[in-house]
């Protein structure tokens, strides 16, 4: 069944491209500390909004040169009462590539200081300019997009057990437990769902660390979704437990919530694989809303939501617009998922009720 | 075949894209030519209103040039909008903006000079010992329904709301003296006196607290506090508010606007005798954010604006061919600051609300300096205000009437850091950590409110200077009300970033922060019970300060305590100021005698504003 | 009569759901760690005792089965309370309603208007070009974080001066007679519905061509088609009204995703709504207002699915029989 959906996804136009956009989104973060030049708390002060570095391959005679580039320096214009942004064009900082910064561990295990490209120690590179505190925003993008890309993931897979398990139990076991399964369940969807989501997020309480805060939002995003994949499921269960095999597995004795793990959740799969591909753009959506209003992943860690929070500002838009690039990292990323799924679905279940 | 041939062709083409891209030549920019543009600073020449008589009614006579009726003017606020158009029931900033253009006060203050000056009363004296103040009354002016404000109106307000302790009790409580009130005596209809227990210098301040219609308030005071609380709510109809100000209410519409129209009963008239305000109408937008607020300026939906950090570029930069102008007021009145937590008390459990090591370093006042030295407030205030801001080193604000200008402004110092720091036995490893003398890691948490995002920028920053010092600091933005609860009741906290506003009037305002027993003495705050408990010799001066400073009444005197307390305040460092923001307002050049000033705004004189050509 | 049957029948269920949703939205609100009152207690001007006083208006001294059981009796006499500044909250989602039901409202006709024919032609011409390049354009719509294209559109705004920025009314309104007031909101309303409308097309469309395939494929079209009826009878008589009918039950969903997606619109174009309000309410720990919003929406949300099940009874009868 895999083969034939990959296959499926690779003759799509479409879906390949989108696929290759995606495997090259994740390839890039999980290589992100060798890919960017900074690590995500790296600031130069003095380099705050900055736009991006411009890079030089023919030097001021005219002459092919190794490529490099100039720093910025900043003046306050007292009359315009403006900061201006000038290149300080006193010292050519050449681009080095597979060479020595700032030390990391690659994948959290591995120390290393070698970087894709970075430049000389006084020079600065910002492919992407710099925010506010001067972080560079290129490698900040690197180091959110994996909190924002994996965060829908990482929610799917805490809800879709819950999900199978309650609307398996409900849907196998009838009657009264249904009943009452059920109502919980419908008054968790009768809230409408981004309320009940900045509410939970709202009372998460203060002072946790970055990673306690990225698993509650992964748990509260979770909260979210798990009714209405439950109910779906408890359909599906109801009309497949008067299959000929789970009646017979009754007849042998086994235990109830073997036959549902066993022999009745299986029959689901290909609705779980269509309901996870494309529900992962929603979680990603979730995310970047939340923490664009303040309640997601917070300062100084990085997501896209939450350096899109500065691209909310006129000026900014106006002036800088490097700092966008989040939004349409977003963009792209949830569309090629949109995409996908959308083959997905017209393979496996093409009259799927599954938006 | 043709197929291919377009791939490979595609191919080479985006080749042929991606080296041009690769190929940038470094030519030198142009130099940017610099304009100078036309330096509009405050316009200090305010011709101040004066009394006339004109057949038997004092009126409140505008100086400024004569202007033309008619027109709107559309400011706006910031947040959810009015929350009562009551003006004793105000508790927010937005609600007594508004209460303040319905009702005027006896008095109000110079937008100059900062003096109290009349407002609804002709003149006022205060007597020689300092306790008694007599305030005449206008003759003949008129509340919106046409009813006539006297004495009597005066006595209900203060003796009926403010002294019976009605909706918010915020003025009442500013003024009790020795567990006294003041007294309100009527002489005749036109005159009152207010008598104060002891000299209080700032009870002259809250005679500009609105003056209530007796016949309109007189039904609901008796009806007791809580119908009080919910009189002239903002579901109250328009036409139900009785008013004495410039304008009165003519529509609110939640969430959207409050519009205010001319009141033809006001008792301002311009030199040709003819009545004010010019404009017909004064519409505040309500607006979520200052972003929202900036597009409908930039739309035109808005007639002024004030604005900060890299915004005022902008508009410097549009002002030459625009239909607006400028005009810089100067720093505001707020106070932004870092502060570490000093209490070293117990909770009722036994345990000490802050960890007894960290309690070390806190205590030590050259750690305090050194935190301080390493601040880098230039950078905050280039990148974070775009260069529109001041450092700031006192408690009071920069453009406060008493600020101590001795204390001396200096720059941030990193080895005189390290030189404090060494003499109070912190050492630094290998790896360049810092420890105490105790050989305890220095590691602490530094708080803010989230969503703030100017704090939380500043927050980054003050992490990076002080772990250039070796300290570790745990940067956390937490939300408002969990930070507010931990100041003020559980005080477990390290090092905060917070903002205090204040009054460039009075800074006797600044009692609940700075007395001992303080009810916001956040950086080393008292529960009630503890009272004065374990007071340290500086804030034993400090609260010694506030008494005096309080009971003086010529402005001199009084400017000695103050000072006092400032650099007090500057020397012990409980708090470690760190900028303020400058205020620079733009406003369409139609509108004309704009006398900006840097304590009461733009539109201090809003009935003098009228539309020009 | 039958009818009327299962409709007070299913009115009566909505009860226990409701009372459901109530608990558990209140403990959630109460396990919140911040404290309500913490804006006042930071005011300088305002005294302890006015804090006291509050605190027991709000009866935030009393353990949470009582403020539970408090609040449960005055909100079935209809009384919600008073918001953290003191204002009534029955008064505020009295003027946050209507706006974000005309808001919605607004959307889910116009989506439909345009996601239903949307989807019959893509089933119609199923698995080609067409069906495809309409699936990623709706994707493409359904891709855009709805608060980064409205950041995006209210800059359009300002750019070309064409729409307000934001609101739903303009500052002279009052002024206007009927026919200009009507105007003046639908010229306010374009950009947020825009919005709205462009994200939540998407889903509609599919639906609907799922439907429609689904109705395709079945015996009685393939039988009319047998007898030899011109296409556009077998798919506007026969076919159409058999896919529609499964689309009513989505009415109900539909409406409860655009109340959480018109939050964040909202939020952005300042338009007062529901939406606007529970986000302000959240941020500044407003219980009473918090509750009550969450309250309302979750009973609009009911309301909309009981409509569209009502609805169905009516349009098809054969539902009930099923139930």
């Amino acid at each position: 069944m895999i083969k034939e959906v990959l296959q499926q996804l690779w003759k799509d136009k479409f879906a390949r491209a989108a696929l290759i956009i995606l495997g090259f989104i994740y390839l890039s973060l999980l290589f992100a500390d060798f890919i960017a030049p900074y690590t995500k708390d790296f600031s130069d002060r003095t380099m705050a909004y900055v736009p991006p570095s411009k890079i030089f391959t023919i030097d001021e005679n005219g002459k092919l040169s190794k490529p490099y580039t100039y720093n910025y320096i900043r003046e306050f214009d007292e009359e315009n009462l403006s900061i201006k942004y000038k290149l300080d064009r006193s010292k050519k900082h050449y681009i080095k590539f597979f060479v020595k910064g700032q030390s990391y561990k690659f994948l959290g295990l591995i120390p290393s200081k070698i970087h894709l490209f970075t430049t000389d120690k006084e020079g600065r590179i910002f492919l992407l300019g710099t925010d506010i505190n001067g972080r560079d925003v290129f490698s900040r993008l690197l180091f959110g997009g994996r909190i924002s890309m994996t965060i829908g993931f990482l929610s799917l897979f805490v809800l879709f057990p819950i999900g199978l398990l309650y609307g398996g139990i409900s849907g196998y076991f009838g009657g009264k437990i249904d009943m009452i399964m059920m109502r919980f369940a419908e008054a968790i969807m009768s809230i409408p769902s981004f309320y009940l989501l900045i509410i939970l997020a709202s009372i998460l309480p203060s002072g946790m660390t970055s990673t306690q805060r990225f698993l509650l939002i992964v748990i509260i995003l979770a909260l979210i979704g798990w009714a209405g994949f439950a109910r779906v499921v408890r359909g599906m269960v109801l009309s497949i437990k008067n299959q000929e095999y789970v009646q017979a597995a009754q007849a042998i004795g086994a235990s109830r919530l073997r036959i549902i793990i066993k022999h009745i959740l299986p029959q689901t799969t290909s609705f779980v694989i269509v309901a996870m591909t494309l529900s992962i753009p929603s979680y990603i959506l979730s995310e970047s809303g939340l923490s664009f209003l303040g309640l997601g992943i917070q300062q100084p860690d990085a997501s896209w939501g939450n350096m899109l929070k500065e691209a909310q500002e006129f000026t900014n838009i106006l002036y800088r617009p490097w700092l966008l690039t989040p939004g349409f990292l977003i963009f792209v990323s949830v569309l090629a998922f949109n995409l996908i799924g959308d083959t997905i679905r017209d393979v496996l279940d093409p009259k799927s009720k599954v938006r | 075949m043709t197929r291919r041939g377009f791939r490979v062709l595609f191919v080479i083409l985006l080749a042929a894209l991606l080296c041009k891209g690769c190929l940038v030549k470094d030519v030198p920019e142009s130099e940017i030519s610099k304009k100078t543009i036309e330096n509009n600073s405050i316009n200090i020449d305010y011709p101040a209103p004066k009394n006339v008589t004109l057949n038997g009614i004092d009126y409140l006579q505008s100086q400024a040039p004569i202007g033309k009726f008619g027109g709107e003017l559309i400011a706006s606020t910031i947040g959810e909008g009015p929350k009562t158009f009551n003006p004793f029931n105000c508790k927010d900033n937005i609600s007594s903006l508004m209460a303040g253009i319905m009702y005027d006060g006896l008095l109000s203050s110079d937008p100059i000079t900062g003096q109290p000056i009349p407002k609804l009363a002709k003149s006022f004296s205060i007597s020689e010992n300092g306790k008694d103040y007599t305030i005449k009354l206008r003759h003949g002016i008129k509340w919106t329904d046409g009813k006539p404000i006297t004495a009597d109106d005066v006595i209900f307000t203060w003796n009926d709301i403010i002294f019976a302790g009605l909706g918010d009790t915020s003025t009442r409580d500013s003024i009790i003296i020795d567990d006294k009130l003041p007294t309100v005596k009527k002489i005749n209809d036109y005159t009152v006196v207010f008598s104060t227990p002891k000299p209080f210098a700032p009870f002259i301040r809250m005679l500009s607290t609105p003056i209530a219609p007796k016949h309109i308030f007189m039904p609901a005071t008796k009806k007791g506090p809580e119908y009080f609380d919910s009189f002239l709510s903002t579901n109250t109809q328009p036409k139900d508010f009785v008013t004495s100000g410039a304008f009165k209410l003519k529509e609110y519409v939640p969430a959207q606007r409050v519009v205010f129209e001319r009141n033809p009963n006001y008792y301002e008239i311009n030199t040709k005798e003819q009545k004010l305000p010019y404009l017909d109408k004064v519409i505040y937008l309500i607006v979520g954010d200052l972003n929202n607020e900036v597009l409908k300026f930039e739309a035109k939906e808005l007639d002024v604006i004030s604005l900060q950090g890299s915004k005022v570029a902008r508009y410097k930069s549009l002002e030459p061919h625009s239909d607006f102008k400028l005009y810089n007021l100067g720093p505001n009145t707020g106070t932004m600051y870092l502060s570490m937590n000093l209490n070293n008390r117990k909770n009722d459990k036994g345990q000490y609300y802050v960890d007894p090591i960290k309690q070390k370093w806190f205590q030590d006042l050259n750690f305090r300096k050194a935190v301080d030295y390493a601040i880098d407030r230039k950078s905050m205030v280039f990148n974070i205000a775009n260069g529109i801001g001041a450092p700031l080193f006192t408690a009071e604000s920069l453009n406060s009437i008493y600020l101590n200008k001795k204390l001396k402004p200096y720059d941030k110092d990193i080895n005189k850091s390290k030189e404090l720091l060494k003499k109070s036995g912190f050492y630094t490893d290998k790896k360049g950590r810092l420890f105490d003398k105790a050989g305890h890691r220095v590691e602490f948490n530094l708080y803010t409110n989230a969503g703030n995002s100017e704090r939380e920028a500043i927050g980054v920053m003050v992490k990076q200077d002080l772990e250039d010092l070796g300290m570790k600091v745990n940067f956390k933005p937490i939300e408002f009300n969990s930070l507010v609860n931990k100041l003020v009741s559980t005080f477990d906290w390290d090092m905060v970033i917070m903002g205090l506003t204040g009054s460039p009037l009075e800074p006797n305002g600044g009692k609940n922060v700075w007395l001992s027993d303080g009810r916001l003495h956040m950086f080393n705050q008292r529960t009630p019970k503890e009272g004065k408990i374990g007071i340290l010799s500086w804030e034993k001066e400090l609260d010694e300060m506030f008494i005096k400073g309080a009971l003086a009444t010529k402005f001199e005197d009084r400017k000695k305590y103050y000072d006092k307390y400032q650099e007090i305040a500057y020397n012990e460092k409980p708090f470690i100021y760190i900028y303020s923001p400058v205020i620079i307002v733009a406003i369409r050049d139609k509108f004309k005698n704009i006398y900006p000033s840097s304590l009461n705004g733009i539109t201090h004189n809003i009935e003098e504003i009228y539309i020009g050509d | 009569m039958e009818t009327l049957k299962y409709i007070i029948k299913r009115i009566l269920q909505t009860i226990p759901l409701l009372i459901i949703v109530s608990i558990i939205s209140f403990f959630i609100i109460r396990l919140s760690p911040v404290d309500p009152l913490a804006e006042l207690k930071l005011n300088p001007s305002i005294s302890p005792v006015t804090v006291e006083r509050e605190r027991q208006r709000l009866g935030l001294d009393k353990p949470i089965i009582i403020q539970y059981g408090k609040w449960a009796y005055s909100f079935v006499r209809g009384d919600l309370g008073v918001t953290s500044t003191g204002e009534r909250v029955s008064q505020k989602l009295k003027e946050r309603i209507p706006n974000t039901l005309l808001l919605t409202s607004i959307v889910i006709l116009l989506t439909w208007i345009v996601g239903v024919p949307l989807g019959i032609i893509a089933a119609v011409h199923w698995k080609t070009a067409f069906d495809r390049i309409l699936t990623v354009l709706t994707s493409i719509g359904m891709a855009i974080p709805s608060f980064f294209f409205a950041v995006l559109l209210l800059l359009f705004a300002v750019k070309t001066g064409w729409f307000p920025i934001g609101g739903l009314t303009s500052p002279n309104f009052a002024d206007l007679n009927f026919g200009q007031k009507f105007i003046d909101i639908a010229y306010h309303l374009i950009l947020p519905v825009f919005v709205l409308f462009t994200i939540s097309l998407a889903s509609l469309q599919r639906q609907m061509r799922a439907n429609m395939l689904d109705v395709l494929d079945s015996d009685y079209v393939k039988f009319a088609r047998a007898k030899g009826l011109p296409e556009w009878i077998v798919i506007y008589k026969h076919a159409l009204r058999n896919a529609i009918n499964p689309m009513i039950t989505l009415l109900g969903f539909e409406f409860a995703g655009l109340l959480s997606g018109a939050a964040l619109t909202e939020y952005v174009f300042q338009y007062p709504g529901l939406g606007r309000l529970i986000l302000e309410a959240v941020l500044k720990s407003d219980i009473n207002l918090v509750m009550a919003s969450l309250m309302m929406g979750a009973v609009m949300l009911v309301t909309g699915n009981l409509i569209a099940d009502i609805l169905l009874i009516i349009t098809d009868p054969r539902i009930r029989v099923k139930s």
